[in-house]
This record gives structure tokens, C-alpha cells and sequence, in this order.
């Protein structure tokens, strides 16, 4: 009887949490949704790491893999201060994806600094999309 | 000798001597802070600001910069050098208690005094590299040592040789220059 | 048989002055830049302390006063004449040698310690001259430094000159003037 209820709790505790890992990055999409993105898609995601755009003079030639690299599940290093950066994707690095509010940080500091602009909803969900898939 | 002129003579050596001595102790500081943790500067203790300020560059202590300075950083984190830092209003609120708080002109440590002591009351710096303390302690570094090595590149990555920068040490006797050594002078 | 008298030539507060300043430079030798507040503080003792001597060498007893040992330049070279024949004439304080070695001893000390106190507030925005700091650069830094080393160095030769001519002179006067700057007497 006690082996069983164990067992039960852990089962449940296990699946919270990976659900809990999952939640958060389905509580952005599912934002981004509402925010009028539609049908997210990884190879979009992956283009948007190496657009390069108006961030001004000295965002010239910088994009997203400048610093991250084109391969998320890489750690990356930034270009001017050579700290290293842990990789984006998930499967490399399980503490990403985990802070919603650490996510829109980064994308609303790292896009202005890019593209010169925020990123749209479409773009964020495709991103987002695109570190999911990577293996 | 008469006897005045004796105690003349020692109540001048005295004199003397004892103001040689306070002279030196109130003129000099220590530089480094005693007991166990051996520190220049006040090592960061703000989660927040590791996190937010230390996630591209070295993670400068407060004691680096005088308060001044910190706030202007702050006000203008959508230019940092190049870069956007943005942050929300809440969370710049809470950098710049933490960082004025401990910054160079409000802390006894040391090091930061004599940082402050270098910046005169008018300049307002952004870039530690250029305050005149760090100026002077870097000036016998030759370019060639740190300007094409790849593994430092810029004087503002101060963790690539002061191995002991993230306690808040920068003792010249931990400097370790990648590819080079131990400084020498 | 002539009477061998002791006199006291030279006073407590001289002797304590001479070995006080005896055991600064040589600390201020071997702190250098590792110890530097334990240096800067070795230092303005060693400032205080010529401060002391100056005042006393118009203040003190006999053997003291600079009136009493400091020669002009003329007699200096008589003197050294002397010594050069092998007939050194004697004297009781300082011979005219020893008391210009005093006065350049005295002089570059506090000049290597004056300038020491500079090169704190140029250097380490520190001391009585940190304001000098703000109006200075690398360059003044760095030549500032070099004079305060190379003056050490010459206090260091200047030490060196004085304890062999204190040797010589003894040698040549058969007398122990090492024990004489502890005890403070001399036989004549």
C-alpha cells in the first residue's frame, strides 16, 4: 500500500514538473497566440537567428548568432565582453524556457539590439518553437 | 645635558615621532579589507545584479564607480556600449539602491576610496577603464599583452587575469595573464 | 701618563634619534610596494624624526648642533688630507667629513621620504597630496616613481660611504665608534 502511494507521488510530482517546464513555454505561446501570431513554425525560428537588421551603427552585421551561435544547443560567447553564454535550446541547457519573465527580458533587450525593434509575437512563438525542436 | 633641556628633547622626539606616525596612519588606508575574506572592493552579493548586469560582461562591484556614475549607467541602459540593457522600472529601481548604496564614494573599503579619491567631482565616468585609478595601475601593461590576445582582447574583461575579481580581489600578485603568466615588476 | 677621560659625546635623544632612523630605512627598504602602508607609515616616521633632529641640532647639547660639526668645504678637504697621509686629525663629534656625510644623509632622506608622500597622492590618490592625483598622468606617475627610487638608491650608497668611513675612521683613530653611538662615550 505505502509502496504504491510512493510511487504514485513521484509519478505526479514528475509529470508537474516536466508539465511545469512545458507550461511555461505553452503559457508564452499560447500569449503570443491571443497576441494574434498564428501556426508557429521552427524553420522560421531558425531564420530569425541570423537576420541581421536596423539596430543602428553599432548593431552592424549583429544578429542573434553573433553571440548564441547558429547552433542553440551550443554555448555561445559574446562578442565584445567573451563571457561565455549557455545554449539556448532546452535539451542542451533544461534550465531555458523556465522564467517567463526572464524569456521577454531577453527578447526585448536582444531584439532592440539586433533588429532594432521589438520582436512581433509570430517571431517570438517561431523562436521559441525552433530551441523546442532542437535535439 | 640640563635637565630641562632633556625633557625638551624628549618631549620633542615625541612630538615628532608621534606625529610621523599618525601622519602616516591617517594618510594611508587599508587597502585591503582584514580577516578572512581578502578583498579590495565588496564582492556582489545581489543576485538581481549578477543576473542582469553580470549575464554579458564581468559582473563590476558597486565599489568600482561612484554612485554618480552608476546612476548614469542606469538611466541610459538602452545604449550600454553598443547594446540594449533594458530593464523594467522596478527592477532599475532595485539595481540603483544596490549599486549607490555600495558604490566607490559611499563605502570604507579601501580601494574604492582611492577609486573615488581619483575622479574629481565634476567627471561623472561610465567606463571604469578610464577612471584615473585605473589608468594609472594599468599604465605598465604593454598593448601587445592584451589588445591581440584572444583570450582578453579588451582591459574591460577584468576576470580574463585578475583571478580572484569575482571575490572582489585585484591584488597584482593573483594577476595571471593567459598565454603570458604572472606579472612581474 | 697622560689621563684617559671619558667623556659623553654623544646625548641620549641623538643616539635614540640615529638608531630609530636606522631601523625606518630599513624597513622602508624591505616593504617597498608589497607592504605599502606599512612603507608610507615608515616613511613619516622617518620625516618626524628629521624634523626632530633639525630641531635639535639648534636646541641640543654641544656635540648636537650642527654649529659644531658642520664645516665649510675647505676644511672638509684638509680633513680628507689628512686622512689620505695617514695622519687623520682627530676629533671628538663629528670630523668634517662625518659632518657633511650627516648633512647629505639628512637631506636625501627627506627628500626620498618628501617625495615618497608625493608619489601616494600622484599614485594612489591617497595622503596629503591626493588632490596632486587628479592633475596628474601616467607620465608624471612614472617619472615621480623613477626620482623616488633612484633617490632611495643614493640614501643607500650614501649609508654605504658612511658605515666604511666609519670603520676607517675608527681603524685609523683606534677607537670603537659603533659602541660610542650606543653608549654615547669616548675616551680621549
Amino acid at each position: 500500500m505505502k509502496k504504491s502511494v510512493m510511487l504514485c507521488g513521484l509519478s505526479l510530482m514528475g509529470l508537474l514538473l516536466t508539465e511545469g517546464h512545458a507550461a511555461t513555454v505553452d503559457d508564452l505561446l499560447l500569449q503570443y497566440q491571443r497576441e494574434g501570431a498564428t501556426g508557429f513554425s521552427a524553420a522560421a525560428g531558425q531564420e530569425l537567428l541570423n537576420r541581421t537588421g536596423q539596430g543602428g551603427p553599432e548593431a552592424e552585421g549583429k544578429n542573434c548568432a553573433s553571440c548564441h551561435t547558429t547552433h542553440p544547443a551550443k554555448p555561445g560567447q559574446h562578442a565584445k565582453t567573451g563571457k561565455v553564454i549557455e545554449p539556448l535550446a532546452p535539451v542542451a541547457n533544461p534550465e531555458r524556457l523556465q522564467d517567463a519573465a526572464k524569456v521577454e527580458k531577453w527578447f526585448l533587450r536582444n531584439c532592440k539590439g539586433t533588429l532594432g525593434r521589438i520582436c512581433t509575437p509570430q517571431e517570438k512563438g517561431d523562436f521559441l518553437t525552433f530551441l523546442l525542436s532542437v535535439r | 645635558m640640563h635637565q630641562k633641556q632633556k625633557l625638551l628633547g624628549i618631549g620633542l622626539f615625541i612630538l615628532c615621532v608621534g606625529g610621523g606616525i599618525s601622519l602616516g596612519v591617517s594618510a594611508s588606508d587599508k587597502e585591503r579589507s582584514g580577516g578572512k575574506q581578502h578583498r579590495d572592493v565588496a564582492p556582489v552579493q545581489e543576485k538581481q545584479y549578477s543576473a542582469d548586469c553580470g549575464s554579458c560582461h564581468f559582473a563590476y562591484q558597486p565599489g568600482l564607480l561612484p554612485a554618480r556614475s552608476w546612476e548614469k549607467l542606469l538611466a541610459g541602459l538602452g545604449e550600454h556600449f553598443g547594446e540594449n540593457a533594458e530593464v523594467s522600472q522596478e527592477v532599475q529601481n532595485a539595481l540603483k539602491t544596490y549599486l549607490t548604496r555600495n558604490a566607490a564614494d559611499r563605502v570604507d573599503d579601501g580601494r574604492s576610496k582611492k577609486i573615488a579619491a581619483s575622479i574629481a567631482p565634476d567627471e561623472t565616468p561610465v567606463r571604469i577603464t578610464e577612471t584615473r585609478y585605473f589608468v594609472k595601475k594599468h599604465r605598465e601593461i604593454p598593448r601587445r599583452f592584451w589588445e591581440k590576445n584572444p583570450k582578453i582582447g579588451s582591459l574591460i574583461r577584468c576576470e580574463a587575469c585578475h583571478t580572484k575579481a569575482e571575490e572582489g580581489s585585484f591584488n597584482e600578485h593573483e594577476v595571471q595573464i593567459p598565454g603570458i603568466g604572472r606579472w612581474e615588476d | 701618563m697622560t689621563q684617559k677621560k671619558t667623556i659623553l659625546v654623544w646625548d641620549p635623544l641623538v643616539r635614540l634619534f640615529h638608531w630609530s632612523l636606522v631601523v625606518c630605512v630599513t624597513s622602508a627598504c624591505v616593504t617597498g610596494e608589497g607592504f605599502l602602508r606599512l612603507h608610507v607609515v615608515t616613511g613619516c616616521v622617518v620625516i618626524g624624526l628629521i624634523l626632530f633632529r633639525l630641531l635639535w641640532g639648534v636646541m641640543g647639547p654641544h656635540f648636537a648642533l650642527f654649529r659644531s660639526f658642520v664645516s665649510p668645504p675647505a676644511e672638509v678637504l684638509v680633513y680628507l688630507q689628512s686622512v689620505v697621509i695617514g695622519h687623520p686629525t682627530r676629533y671628538i663629534g663629528h670630523n668634517p667629513a662625518g659632518g657633511l656625510m650627516v648633512v647629505a644623509l639628512l637631506a636625501v632622506t627627506v627628500a626620498t621620504s618628501l617625495l615618497g608622500l608625493v608619489l601616494y597622492g600622484v599614485g594612489e590618490f591617497s595622503g596629503p597630496f591626493a588632490s596632486w592625483g587628479l592633475i596628474s598622468g601616467v607620465q608624471e606617475l612614472s617619472l615621480l616613481k623613477k626620482i623616488h627610487g633612484m633617490l632611495a638608491n643614493g640614501l643607500l650608497l650614501l649609508v654605504a660611504l658612511h658605515v666604511m668611513g666609519v670603520f676607517l675612521t675608527g681603524w685609523q683613530h683606534r677607537e670603537n665608534l659603533i659602541k660610542s653611538m650606543f653608549t654615547g662615550s669616548k675616551t680621549i
